[in-house]
C-alpha cells in the first residue's frame, strides 16, 4: 500500500483527535499529580510501632489525664482519659496540642547558665541586711515550689513568691445552683474542662464581664458592666452601697441589679467567683485536706506576695516561668530590684516573658519533655497528686530550674518526687486510679514501690474530698481598683488565653478568628481602624505594636487586650489606653 | 459466592452537633489538624487563605445588647447524600462517595487544584492548599503516620477521618467481621470536651446520632439545597436556627468588615 503524504498527515492528526477520547491523556495528567506527591518538601510521616503511654498534662493546674498514642518514641496524638474521675476524659484545645509545646519557634535553646550562677554568687555576697534573695514562682504549690521555699528559708534573707493562690481551697460547682462569676472565664480555661461540664447543668451561670466574653455568651445570664466596675456591682449585691450608686457605676439599670439581688436570695447556693466582697453560701467551698510533704520540709519559707516586699529591696531575683502560669506586672517587680547592678535570672521556654528584663535567660525544658507534678485544680473538692511523665527527651542543654536554685542556695537534694510520694503513702489517705486500667484503689492496699510505678506510668493519687468552709475566692481577678484618672479613651479588658506560641494553635486565631490572636487588640468597628491593620497601643506605662482584630461584642470605649507579656506589661490594673493608626 | 459480590451492608456515618453546649473553644478544630496532619499557618495565611478542615464559627443574633447573643457553629464537610455538588463538578473524579459508608472522599493525588469543588460546595467546606505542607523543625516526627500530608494545589476537606475509619476496618476484619460497618470515633468528637459532638451510623435506628439527627429540634445547614447532609445540627434557640439557613455562619463578621 502506498499511503500519500495527506493520507500520513489526515492519520496523524486523526489519531491526536482520537486520542483525546480515551483514558490515556487524562491519566497522564493524574499520573503527573501522583509524582508531585512525593515532591521532596512533604514531610513524611514517622513509622513505627504505634502504642499507647499515659501522663498528665502540666499545661495548667486542671492536670487532665493525657493518653498519647506513640509510634516508636514520638507522641503523635493526645486525648483525654475516660473514666478519669476529675478529668473525665476532657481535654482543652490546648491540651490537644500541648505536644507540640517544645516546638514553639521563639524557644530559647540555650543560655548563659555559668555566668548565671556566678553572678547569683555575686548577689549573695553582696545582699546587705535589707536586701533579699526571692524566687518567684508563677506556678505554684508543686514539689518544685516546696524546694523553692526550703532554698529560700535556708538563706538568710530568702524570700519566696507567689501569686497569690490559696491551694487549700477549692470550689464544689456540684453543690452550687448559681455560680456568680465576675469576669472569670468559668466556661473557657478556668477550671478543669471535664468537671465544669459534668456540672454545667447542675447549675445557672450569671456572668458580670464588661465584654462578651467565650463564658459570657454560654452563660444563662449575662449583665454587661463597664470595665473595671465589676466590684461597684458586688459591693451593691452585697449591700454596702445602694443599686442606685452601683447603677451610675456600672451602667446597668437599678431595676436590674435589684432583680439580679433577688434572683441570687433565690437561687441558693450561690458560688460566687472574681469578687472580695461577697460571700458563697456555705458547701460551695471546700478547705482541702494539705497533700502530704516530708516532715522536714515544712522548715521553709513561707509564701509571700510581692507587695510585702520593700521597694528598692530585692539584690537577686529568681523567676520560674518554666510553667506557665500568672504572670505579675514586671513594672511591680522591677520597682522592688535595688538600684545598684540587681541580679535577675529566669526560667524560660521563650524569651517573649520576663527574659526581656532579666539578666540572664537559662532555657528550660517544657511539658511534655520535663517530669513534675501539677498541684490541684482550683475546682477539685479533693487534693490531688500528679505527675507529667515526660513523653520525650528534652533538647541538651535545658537546665532545670529546681536543682539550679537549690544548688545556688546550697541546699542538697535528692529525688523530691519520690520522696513526696513516699510521704504520700506514709498518709495511707485516699485511692490511687491507674488510667491504663480505669480501676481505683485504695492507698493503702499499695506498695511504696507500686505506688511510685503507677504515678509514672500514668496515675493519679485523690484524697479524700475536704470539709465544707465558705470563702471568698478571687481567682481569675485581683480586687480591681477604680479606674486611673487619664484622658486615653478606652478602657482595658484582657483576653485570658494560655499557651500561646504552639504552631496549630495559628488554626483558632488566624486561619480562623475563633480567638484572639497574640499581640492582637480588639476593638469596636466602630473604632475607625482596619481588621487586620498594624496599629499602636499605648497607655500610660508605654506603648507597644499591636495588630487591629474588629469585633461588634467588643462595646465603644473598650480594648480588648490578648495577654501576651508585652501587653500585660502596658496594661496596669484600672488602666486606660488609645489606639492610634500606625 | 465470592467476596466480590457478597452483600455488604452500607453504612450511612453521620454527626450531631449540639451547638447549645459548644463553646467555642476550637478543641475539634485542633484535634482534627493534628489527626489529619494539616500544617500550621503559612506565613502569609489569613481566615479566608487558612487550611482548616473544620472550622468552628462564631455568630450573633445581629441585635445590640442587651439582646446580643452569640453561638458556635462547628462546619466541616457537610457529606451530601444527594447531588453531592463537588462530586458532579470534579472533572478528575478525586472527589467520590463510598457506597459503604457514605463519606464523601477526596483524592488529593487525582486533585488538579482547579477548585471547581470549592465554588460549588454551597458549606464552604472546601481548603485549598496554597502552600507546601511545613512544620517546624523536628515536629514532622509528630505527624500521625496513618494520614499522608497532601502536596500543594489541592483541595483538601473533611473526611470523617478516614484514617481512623480505615483502622476500625482492618481491626473489625482481623475479628472476623470484614464486611460489616464498623463502630469509630473521629478526632473531633473524641476531642470534644463538653460532649457536643456526637458522630455514629444513621442507618442503625438504635445509633445516638440517628435519634439526635430524628429529634425536633434537629436541622442540616441550608435544607432548601435538598443536598441532604449528613451532620445534624441542634439547637433549642430559634435564632441559631435561622442563621443556618443563610449562605454563609459568618455573614455577620464580613458585615462588620464593610
Amino acid at each position: 500500500m502506498n499511503a500519500t503524504r495527506r493520507q500520513v498527515l489526515m492519520f496523524a492528526g486523526g489519531s491526536a483527535v482520537g486520542v483525546m477520547f480515551t483514558p490515556a491523556p487524562w491519566r497522564l495528567i493524574t499520573d503527573t499529580a501522583l509524582w508531585s506527591e512525593n515532591w521532596p518538601g512533604i514531610p513524611a510521616p514517622p513509622r513505627g510501632e504505634i502504642h499507647t503511654r499515659f501522663t498528665n498534662c502540666s499545661i495548667c493546674t486542671a492536670g487532665c489525664a493525657v493518653r498519647a498514642r506513640c509510634v516508636g518514641d514520638q507522641p503523635v496524638e493526645l486525648a483525654g482519659v475516660a473514666g478519669h474521675p476529675i478529668s473525665r476524659g476532657a481535654l482543652c484545645p490546648f491540651g490537644i496540642v500541648g505536644h507540640h509545646l517544645p516546638y514553639i519557634p521563639a524557644r530559647l535553646k540555650e543560655g548563659p547558665v555559668g555566668q548565671a550562677a556566678a553572678a547569683i554568687a555575686g548577689g549573695l555576697a553582696k545582699c546587705g541586711p535589707a536586701e533579699f534573695v526571692v524566687t518567684l514562682d508563677l506556678q505554684p504549690g508543686r514539689t518544685a515550689s516546696w524546694t523553692y521555699r526550703r532554698a529560700m528559708g535556708a538563706l538568710k534573707n530568702g524570700r519566696y513568691i507567689a501569686p497569690s493562690v490559696d491551694a487549700q481551697v477549692a470550689v464544689d460547682l456540684s453543690k452550687a445552683r448559681t455560680v456568680l462569676s465576675f469576669g472569670v472565664p468559668v466556661l473557657d480555661g478556668w477550671g478543669t474542662p471535664g468537671i465544669v461540664n459534668a456540672a454545667r447543668a447542675g447549675f445557672r451561670l450569671i456572668q458580670i464581664d464588661a465584654v462578651e466574653s467565650r463564658t459570657a455568651s454560654m452563660a444563662d445570664r449575662w449583665f454587661r458592666v463597664r470595665p473595671n466596675s465589676e466590684e461597684v456591682l458586688a459591693a451593691a449585691l452585697a449591700g454596702r452601697i445602694s443599686p442606685a450608686q452601683a447603677a451610675d457605676a456600672t451602667g446597668l439599670a437599678v431595676a436590674e441589679i435589684a432583680a439580679l439581688a433577688q434572683e441570687l436570695e433565690q437561687g441558693g447556693p450561690v458560688l460566687v467567683l472574681g469578687s472580695s466582697q461577697l460571700e458563697s453560701t456555705v458547701g460551695t467551698v471546700v478547705a482541702r485536706h494539705e497533700t502530704p510533704v516530708p516532715g522536714e520540709w515544712k522548715k521553709s519559707a513561707p509564701v509571700t506576695d510581692l507587695a510585702s516586699l520593700p521597694d528598692r529591696s530585692v539584690r537577686v531575683l529568681l523567676i520560674d516561668e518554666s510553667m506557665p502560669g500568672g504572670y505579675l506586672q514586671w513594672s511591680a517587680i522591677a520597682r522592688k530590684l535595688v538600684a545598684d547592678n540587681p541580679v535577675v535570672v529566669t526560667f524560660a521556654a521563650s524569651p517573649e516573658g520576663y527574659a526581656r528584663h532579666a539578666n540572664y535567660a537559662l532555657p528550660v525544658a517544657v511539658y511534655p519533655e520535663v517530669s513534675g507534678d501539677v498541684p490541684p485544680a482550683i475546682d477539685s473538692v479533693a487534693s490531688t497528686f500528679r505527675i507529667a511523665s515526660p513523653l520525650v527527651s528534652p533538647p541538651s542543654g535545658m537546665v532545670n530550674p529546681e536543682s539550679f536554685i537549690a544548688t545556688a542556695a546550697g541546699l542538697s537534694t535528692g529525688d523530691t518526687l519520690r520522696e513526696r510520694a513516699d510521704a504520700i503513702h506514709k498518709s495511707a489517705r485516699g485511692a490511687v486510679f491507674t488510667y491504663a486500667d480505669g480501676q481505683s484503689q485504695p492507698l493503702k492496699d499499695m506498695k511504696p514501690d507500686d505506688f511510685w510505678k503507677v504515678l509514672n506510668a500514668g496515675g493519679c493519687w485523690i484524697d479524700e474530698p475536704g470539709a465544707q468552709t465558705a470563702a471568698k475566692l478571687t481567682f481569675g481577678t485581683a480586687a480591681r481598683p477604680p479606674e486611673e484618672e487619664s484622658d486615653l479613651p478606652l478602657a482595658i479588658v484582657v483576653a485570658r488565653e494560655t499557651a500561646s506560641g504552639i504552631p496549630l494553635l495559628s488554626k483558632v486565631y488566624r486561619e480562623s478568628n475563633l480567638r484572639l490572636a497574640p499581640g492582637y487588640v480588639a476593638l469596636n468597628p466602630a473604632c475607625g481602624l482596619e481588621d487586620g491593620s498594624q496599629a499602636i497601643f499605648e497607655t500610660l506605662l508605654g506603648k507597644a505594636t499591636v495588630g487591629v482584630t474588629l469585633d461588634s461584642g467588643i462595646p465603644p470605649g473598650v480594648a480588648q487586650v490578648s495577654a501576651t507579656p508585652a501587653l500585660l506589661d502596658l496594661c496596669a490594673a484600672g488602666a486606660r489606653a488609645k489606639v492610634v493608626r500606625s | 459466592m465470592t467476596s466480590a459480590n457478597k452483600p455488604i451492608r452500607a453504612a450511612r456515618y453521620g454527626m450531631t452537633i449540639d451547638l447549645d453546649r459548644c463553646n467555642g473553644c476550637g478543641a475539634c478544630m485542633l484535634a482534627c489538624a493534628v489527626e489529619n496532619n494539616v500544617p500550621p499557618a503559612h506565613e502569609a495565611a489569613t481566615d479566608r487563605k487558612g487550611l482548616t478542615w473544620l472550622r468552628v464559627y462564631k455568630v450573633d443574633n445581629g441585635e445590640a445588647y442587651p439582646g446580643r447573643r452569640t453561638a458556635f457553629v462547628p462546619v466541616m464537610c457537610q457529606h451530601c447524600g444527594n447531588e453531592t455538588p463537588c462530586v458532579h463538578v470534579c472533572p478528575q473524579q478525586a472527589v467520590d462517595i463510598d457506597p459503604a459508608t457514605g463519606v464523601v472522599g477526596e483524592m488529593p493525588q487525582r486533585c488538579l487544584g482547579c477548585r471547581y469543588c470549592m465554588a460549588a460546595c454551597p458549606y464552604h467546606a472546601r481548603y485549598f492548599n496554597w502552600w507546601d505542607p511545613a512544620w517546624p523543625l523536628g515536629m514532622e516526627k509528630m505527624l500521625n503516620p496513618g494520614v499522608t500530608p497532601r502536596m500543594r494545589g489541592v483541595v483538601e476537606k473533611c473526611n470523617f477521618c478516614h484514617g481512623r475509619w480505615h483502622a476500625a476496618k482492618e481491626a473489625a476484619a482481623a475479628a472476623g467481621k470484614p464486611d460489616t460497618p464498623v463502630e469509630y470515633t473521629p478526632a473531633c468528637v473524641e476531642a470534644c470536651p463538653t460532649g457536643a459532638i456526637h458522630f455514629g451510623d444513621l442507618n442503625d435506628p438504635g445509633s445516638t446520632v440517628a435519634k439526635e439527627a430524628a429529634e425536633p429540634g434537629s436541622f442540616r445547614l441550608l435544607e432548601k439545597l435538598n443536598t441532604q447532609p449528613k451532620v445534624y445540627y441542634r439547637s433549642q434557640k430559634e435564632w441559631v436556627r435561622q442563621v443556618a439557613s443563610a449562605p454563609r455562619p459568618s455573614a455577620a463578621k464580613e458585615k462588620d468588615r464593610g
